[in-house]
């Protein structure tokens, strides 16, 4: 044995002394055969947020050394980061693309979740799981995007804090509690911040961690009928993981070439005393946007409520409808209906925002 | 998909995203470039220019790399360049120059602006060779060098370094082309500019960043507009709408620098001097003109109506009329019909109270121990003079402006408590004393008169507190509101 296979053995000999893990069963963990469709780039979406979540969690922290979280100071910093800070232009055009695509990715995730039913039992903590990581993605969106504190991000915190208060009985507490008081100043800011950077991450990757953990430990949903494309398997290293390579390189590159000819940009710096004449949040929440302007405000906020309790609870309310009738494709057509309706609403907000 | 097949693609995914990386790198090297240059445009006429004054005096360099001009490429020969024959015109490394940057230049660009600060009062505040102000720098407190022309060899320091720094001196141009150092260097507002043109555009907007939040700033206006004659700066302070300023000055002072700054619109409290006086409203537009709004004249012994002299002298003027309903405007981006209105009442009547009081029967009296002989033909050498300038000058405007400006404080203890002091303890007494002297030295039948008018003064509703004589009604009234006081203090 060389020397050098000799000091190998050694440091491998005094790792495995110090950290009594079963290296084994790490190797059995990673090469564990999985279902034959996850050959399907298609299948690469549960990761895809998960890559994106790491590139916001990185570009964030280079991001916070720069940014003060400070009416007076936060649009200068960002101005800052864009216009003077070495590469900060391109760290932040990767912040904000990877945001838009890990909820564009977390979305297409879920639908395919729903649509091969593979949040049915004995998944369906896991799909209340994944709705709470869809609500958090959200959470970072909003957050994000009112630290930059430009006109239009200002109001449109400000709409949102009025949204909250208009929730029946817990809505002014709510609302005040997000404003810090009663108006939207430099508590919020503070509250945006904290929350941007620091409760929404945490409970991001609690939440991410114990949704591995439950796919981990009930397998990948199996797709079709047993002969179909599960009916080979093949191991998850290196196989898929290549995939996840790929999958990464291919949205580093697109988030760069989005960053290059579309960098993040910044409108007028918030204005509390003048209101612009059109208020427009981010496009993940124009259909909520065109919704309340369909209905009175607190009964658009009601049904809004009550739809992302539908999507929570979907799963038992799936489970009731098939015990009654098991060939039931009713949560197709309602899936189907309701990403038609979402797609109707953010069309039509975003036309009426371009006249 | 064969693992072969992937690992070629993951190679040619990460060839794309390096060559991704590099064009990054690519943009990164550009803008470090910019924002070492930053949005100065430095054109190839300045470029000489720029280079030399950033070694020799960097700080004009800096102030105008940071001004909207640097960002247009409006650089030093656009404002500098002179033309053949101009008389303070000079050569310097190459080029011919000037030093003084007048009104005329910077209409070249700011045509409306300079016509409009032309017309104002600001525009003549160089003319002040005839004032009382002026005799007391150049010859009460200081001193003036004649030769036997009668020109003047030496001028003031008191007048150079005071007066003229605000007023505006006559720049003179010596025989070697450079400027006369007892005119220049000079910034004052009325500044009489060797092109023939009054003023000085930079008295206000600090050169060469030219910013616009400090052109509104009321510290820029309380560079003149302060101190015992004219503390306007210290009542705006006092006043509510200064306090509202400070308040909310680190919100607005980013903001004050937009094109715009309009109450109502822009912002809700606070106005600045600029505001009010000079300011766009939702209807009005931005003025140069200082006087545009403002209705009354308190800078003299009496105050009168702003047009009142304009109309005297067979002028045809903006009427006070207009230019109150315009400060109106003003007023009512942020107050009530009824308030403003209400408010001018009160302002009027404390105009009034001094003007009929105290300014009338002071200025009657004193003219009339001039004109009757009773006063030397000397200004200010005589104690009664300076006393008359005191309760007009100082404590009469402090008085009237306090109103004006709503600084009660300023109105009132600063301004008509010492306006009565001067008159009663000072004036009166010292008049009686120039009429015996007046007596004494065969003046009596003019120093009757004066007396006889003194005493009809003294004995009229306003003042005959001062002989014992106030109505039997107000003294019952006075006795019993005084009662009252002292049992409320326990005295």
């Amino acid at each position: 044995m060389s020397r050098v296979a000799s000091a190998l053995v050694r440091a491998n000999d005094w790792l495995r002394e110090r950290f009594p893990v079963d290296q084994q069963v790490l190797i059995s963990m990673g090469s564990e055969p999985v279902p034959g469709h996850l050959k399907r780039w298609w299948w690469c979406l549960g990761g895809t947020p998960a890559y994106l979540f790491i590139i916001q969690a990185v570009t964030g922290v280079l991001l916070t050394f720069y940014y003060v979280p400070t009416p007076d100071q936060a649009y200068e910093s960002v101005a800052a980061i864009t216009n003077q800070v070495r590469f900060g232009w391109y760290i932040r055009s990767l912040h904000k693309w990877s945001a838009n695509l890990m909820i564009v990715a977390v979305l297409l995730h879920m639908m395919r979740v729903f649509f091969t039913g593979a949040y049915r039992r004995p998944r369906e903590g896991n799909w209340m799981l994944g709705v709470l990581l869809l609500l958090l993605t959200l959470g970072f969106g909003f957050t994000g995007y009112s630290l930059v504190y430009e006109q239009l991000s200002f109001w449109g915190a400000t709409v949102a804090a009025n949204i909250l208060q208009s929730i029946p009985l817990i809505g002014p507490d709510l609302a005040g509690f997000l404003r810090g008081g009663s108006h939207v100043g430099s508590n919020m800011l503070t509250r945006l911040f904290v929350f941007h950077i620091g409760a929404l991450p945490t409970l991001m990757v609690v939440v991410l961690l114990g949704h591995l953990l439950l796919m981990r430990t009930h397998g990948v949903s199996p797709l079709g009928s047993p002969a179909g494309p599960d009916a080979k398997r093949f191991p998850f290293i290196p196989d898929h993981l290549f995939t996840e390579i790929a999958v990464a390189l291919f949205l580093m590159f697109i988030l760069t070439f989005l960053a290059i000819v579309f960098p993040a940009g910044l409108g007028p710096k918030a204005n509390p005393l003048v209101t612009p004449e059109h208020i427009k949040p981010e496009w993940y929440f124009f259909w909520a946007f065109r919704w309340l302007k369909l209905m009175p405000e607190q009964a658009a906020v009601a049904t809004q409520g009550l739809f992302i309790a539908l999507i929570f609870f979907w799963p038992l309310i799936d489970a009731r409808i098939r015990k009654r009738r098991p060939d039931s494709e009713l949560s197709i057509w309602i899936g189907a209906g309701a990403v038609i309706s979402l797609l109707t609403l953010t069309v039509w907000e975003s036309l009426h925002l371009l006249h | 998909m064969s693992l072969d097949q992937k690992q070629k693609i993951i190679i040619a995914l990460a060839f794309f995203f390096l060559a991704a990386l590099t064009i990054v790198a690519w943009v990164e090297g550009g803008r470090r470039r910019v924002v070492k240059a930053p949005d100065a445009v430095v054109t190839s006429e300045n470029k000489d220019c720029v280079d030399c004054h950033r070694v020799k005096s960097p700080g004009i360099v800096g102030q105008w790399e940071i001004s909207t001009h640097a960002k247009s490429g409006i650089g030093c020969l656009q404002c500098h360049q002179a033309e053949k024959g101009d008389v303070d015109a000079y050569q310097h490394e190459g080029r011919l120059i000037a030093t003084v940057v007048s009104p005329k230049d910077c209409a070249q660009c700011h045509e409306r602006e300079a016509a409009e600060f032309q017309a104002s009062h600001h525009a003549s505040a160089g003319q002040i060779l005839g004032s009382l102000d002026n005799v007391l720098a150049e010859v009460v407190e200081g001193f003036v060098e004649f030769d036997a022309q009668g020109n003047k060899v030496k001028p003031s320091p008191a007048a150079v370094s005071g007066c003229l720094q605000c007023h505006g001196a006559e720049i003179k141009v010596l025989d070697n082309g450079k400027l006369d150092p007892a005119t220049w260097p000079n910034t004052g507002i009325g500044r009489l500019n060797p092109d023939g043109s009054r003023g000085s555009c930079s008295a206000c907007h600090l050169r060469h960043n030219f910013s616009r939040a400090q052109a509104r700033a009321p510290e820029n206006c309380g560079r003149c507009h302060l101190g015992p004659d004219h503390p306007q700066k210290e009542i705006y302070q006092e006043s509510k709408h200064g306090i509202a300023f400070e308040a909310n000055r680190a919100r607005f002072e980013p903001l004050m620098e937009a094109k715009e700054w309009i109450p109502g619109k822009d912002f809700e409290q606070g106005p600045t001097c600029s505001v009010c006086h000079m300011g766009a409203t939702k209807n009005l537009p931005v003025t140069h003109d200082v006087g545009e709004r403002i209705s009354w004249t308190l800078r003299p012994p009496v105050s009168e109506k702003i047009d009142a002299a304009a109309i005297k002298a067979g002028k045809r003027v903006k009427s006070w009329q207009q230019r109150r309903k315009d400060m109106q405007e003003v007023c009512s981006s942020c107050h009530a019909t009824e308030w403003v209105k209400n408010w001018y009442v009160q302002f009027d009547n404390a105009v009034n109270l001094y003007n009929e009081k105290f300014g009338k029967p002071a200025t009657e009296l004193f003219q009339m121990a001039r004109k009757e002989g009773l006063l030397t033909e000397i200004q200010f050498d005589e104690e009664l003079e300076f006393t008359y300038f005191y309760l007009w000058h100082h404590e009469g405007r402090r008085a009237r402006h306090g109103a004006a400006m709503m600084g009660p404080d300023y109105t009132q203890w600063h301004g008509f408590y010492e306006v009565a002091e001067r008159f009663y303890m000072e004036f009166v007494p010292q008049l009686r004393e120039v009429l015996a002297e007046g007596r004494r030295h065969g003046k009596a039948a003019a120093a009757a008169r004066i007396e006889a008018r003194l005493n009809q003064i003294l004995d009229s509703d306003m003042h005959k507190w001062f002989l014992g004589r106030m109505s039997p009604a107000e003294r019952a009234a006075r006795k019993k509101a005084a009662e009252e006081f002292k049992k409320r203090y326990a005295q």
